[in-house]
């Protein structure tokens, strides 16, 4: 039996419908518990807050891609003393549809780490997890771009790095016959990337999962001291105008995967895990900056896998390497100049190259309700942090002059808008450890409702059931106790894929 | 929100010293080539209300700067291409990061409406998927 996908507009009156299991967010975490579920005869219902949009419908222009698809248009920011971008989507599909691609898997030490602080061990194996992986390796057809689809952002990076002797590799990537479009961000135009919305959602509604588009859940039902549903509301995709409600029945468990962003403040709202205090707290991210550099001959950064390259070479000193091709209308706005000297920049926009680095940042944020009820997200690197960044901005600026680039624009106040030589880059360390030098984005998210084993020190237990609240799950990465290091979807997927079959396995038992 | 008149005169004068028309060989196209004005008034319906805010916020104090930054008491709409060019780059090198931030949200915006131009695109070099221009961009439907 075939489900179905209903939106804002189809619905004229308030909706009921009941399932064994509903899900809130219809990405990485979401998609996937819904497969797995599915896959179990289990009956699913997917509530998800944006809209549908279909691979035919999708754009290349970033302006109408951050309407349809990212959340807030790409407006969201973290407040402290600097603001930092926090990039999400908010479509069917999740924040997978406008992302880069990138499969990793969750380095075991991290694992281990989370296990002797925080007790998961026994129940979460990180033996399960890589069968997972391998799993999805399979299904979302994980692998490294062809050469002929690279494109010479990445293959300059790998020259770079490998000209400093430091250890690279072509980025595995959840991505059938990639073309090279370097439209991730927007959404692939081809469908070739494995995104939720080209792979789990389909799936689960062939299965027979309903999901509800263009509903926001606001309120979950208890009954009997058990979590028995959600009530949301339909929205119209672009003006917010409110429709009518839904009222989402469980039979069993209700599964929250609404990012570590929007999870919090719907547990905040439902008054769950407030014993622990740790609701929304936590906030760990992987904060991020990009290098620009020019080179004489083309790279045509607009052909070529958008994120084909990395370096965890200097992992353990907390920071990863990626190429990152960015579209015009990101780009632009990342160059120093402003007027006739922006304008020649852009004449030879096709001879920049863009490489970035991502931190693995110690600083906690928060996610709360301010005065007026807003979602407020507070986040700051800490000075240590800030270092780690200066570190990797340098050390970018050693790849690009390796690798052949006639200028590099470092994008740090307090340094030259261009520098010709790698020694330029020193008095980077002299600056004051303050955020505002930098713009960095965060696209990573973490631990605002942590696992662990007490209701004191964790809002959810290692099956990722709510202490507060039986038959409640939370799969996303806001239980993860830290930020690992790495792109983090491949370890989203997987979690969430192990609690559903917990559940699943407790539904077969009952 | 909707802007004033001379609000977007204002904007107007930004956005183009920001990305002028005809200064460079190979990229002639300005963002005064491009429907801006349609952009703006998209973003404006769709952005979310703080984001607006700040957007006409940050209009006033850099409309007014050019008192304080070059000392001349006009506003900057009025200024030539070379003043206007250098309030810009003089915000943008501030120490006080919220003044340096000013230009940039500007040149955010800006070039999310002039680089998703397709004809701006060709210039550069790059051949655009959709050879079609945005829908923001279209000429609204008569009646
Ligand atoms: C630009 C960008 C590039 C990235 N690139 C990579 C990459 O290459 N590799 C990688 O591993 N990671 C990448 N990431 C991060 C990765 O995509 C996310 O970590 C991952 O998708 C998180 O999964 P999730 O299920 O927790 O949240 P999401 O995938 O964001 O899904 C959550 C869903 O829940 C919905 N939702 C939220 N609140 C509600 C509500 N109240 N009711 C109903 N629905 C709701 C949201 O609309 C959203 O669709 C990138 C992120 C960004 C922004
Ligand atoms: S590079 Fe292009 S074809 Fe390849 S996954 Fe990204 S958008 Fe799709």
């Amino acid at each position: 039996m075939s489900g179905e996908l209903v939106e804002f507009g189809a619905v004229s009156e308030p909706v009921e419908d009941i399932a064994d299991v509903v899900i809130i967010g219809s990405g990485a975490a979401g998609a996937t518990a819904g497969r797995v579920l599915t896959e179990a005869g289990i009956d699913v219902i997917i509530v998800e807050e944006g809209p549908h949009v279909p691979t035919e419908k999708l754009t290349s222009d970033m302006y109408t891609s951050f309407k349809w698809l990212w959340r807030d248009m790409g407006l969201q920011v973290g407040q402290g003393r600097a603001f930092t971008p926090i990039l999400q989507g908010r479509c069917v599909g999740g924040t997978t549809v406008i992302n880069g691609a990138i499969m990793h898997r969750m380095p075991k030490r991290i694992f281990d780490h989370w296990c002797e602080e925080r007790g998961e061990g026994g129940v979460l194996r990180y033996e399960e997890l890589e069968r997972i992986w391998d799993q999805l390796d399979l299904e979302l057809s994980v692998g490294t771009a062809p050469e002929d689809t690279l494109g010479r952002n990445n293959t300059l990076m790998r020259r770079g790095v490998e000209g400093l002797g430091l250890r690279g590799n072509s980025i595995r990537r959840n991505v059938k016959d990639c073309q090279g479009s370097a439209h991730c961000n927007q959404g692939c135009p081809t469908g070739r990337k494995q995104s939720m919305n080209n792979t789990y959602v389909p799936l689960a509604i062939e299965r027979g999962a309903r999901v509800y588009a263009t509903c926001k859940a606001e309120r979950f039902i208890v009954e009997g001291g058990r979590a028995r549903g959600v009530v949301g509301r339909f929205l119209h995709p672009l003006t917010h105008e409110p429709g009518p409600t839904l009222t989402a029945r469980a039979r069993h468990a209700v599964v929250v995967a609404a990012s570590a962003i929007q999870t919090p403040v719907l547990l905040h709202d439902n008054h769950i895990g407030r014993t622990s205090g740790l609701v929304g707290e936590r906030l760990q991210c992987h904060p991020g900056a990009g290098v620009v550099g020019v080179f004489d001959d083309p790279v045509d950064m607009w052909f070529g896998a958008n994120q084909g390259y990395e370096s965890t070479h200097f992992w353990d000193e907390r920071m990863k390497f990626e190429s990152v091709a960015m579209p015009l209308e990101f780009g632009a706005a990342r160059l120093p100049e402003v007027g006739p000297e922006l304008m020649h920049r852009l004449g030879e926009y096709g001879h920049l190259a863009i490489w970035g680095v991502q931190v693995r940042a110690r600083a906690h944020g928060s996610v709360r309700r301010n005065l007026f009820g807003r979602r407020s997200i507070r986040y700051d690197m800490n000075d240590g942090d800030i270092q780690l960044l200066k570190l990797g901005i340098k050390r970018l600026t050693e790849m690009m002059f390796e690798s052949g680039a006639r200028e590099v624009l470092p994008g740090v106040h307090g340094l030259p808008e261009r520098i010709s030589t790698v020694d330029e880059i020193e008095p980077i360390f002299g600056l004051t450890d303050d955020p505002r030098r930098f713009h960095c984005i965060a696209s990573h998210m973490f631990g605002t409702a942590v696992m662990g084993l007490g209701r004191n020190n964790s809002v959810v237990d290692p099956r990722l059931e709510a202490h507060d609240l039986p038959d409640l799950y939370v799969t996303d990465s806001s239980v993860f106790p830290t930020n690992m290091g790495v792109n983090p979807q491949h370890s989203v997927c997987a979690v969430s894929w192990l609690a559903a079959e917990g559940i699943a396995d407790r539904l077969a038992g009952r | 929100m909707k802007l004033l008149a001379f609000e977007r005169r204002w904007l107007r004068a930004i956005f183009e010293a920001i990305l002028p028309s005809n200064a460079d060989d190979q990229l002639s196209l300005g963002v005064a080539d491009v429907p801006i004005d349609r952009f703006v008034d998209d973003v404006l319906e769709h952005a979310p209300g703080q984001f607006k805010a700040g957007l006409r916020a940050s209009l006033w104090v850099v409309a007014l700067s050019p008192l304080f930054v070059i000392g001349r008491f006009k506003t900057f709409d009025r200024l030539d291409a070379r003043a206007r060019s250098e309030v810009l780059r003089c915000l943008a090198q501030s120490d006080i990061y919220l003044v340096r931030e000013q230009p940039l949200l500007f040149k955010m915006v800006a070039c999310l409406g002039y680089g998703g131009m397709p004809a701006v695109q060709r210039q550069i070099g790059i051949h655009p998927t959709d050879s079609s221009p945005p829908d923001w961009a279209r000429e609204p439907e008569r009646e």
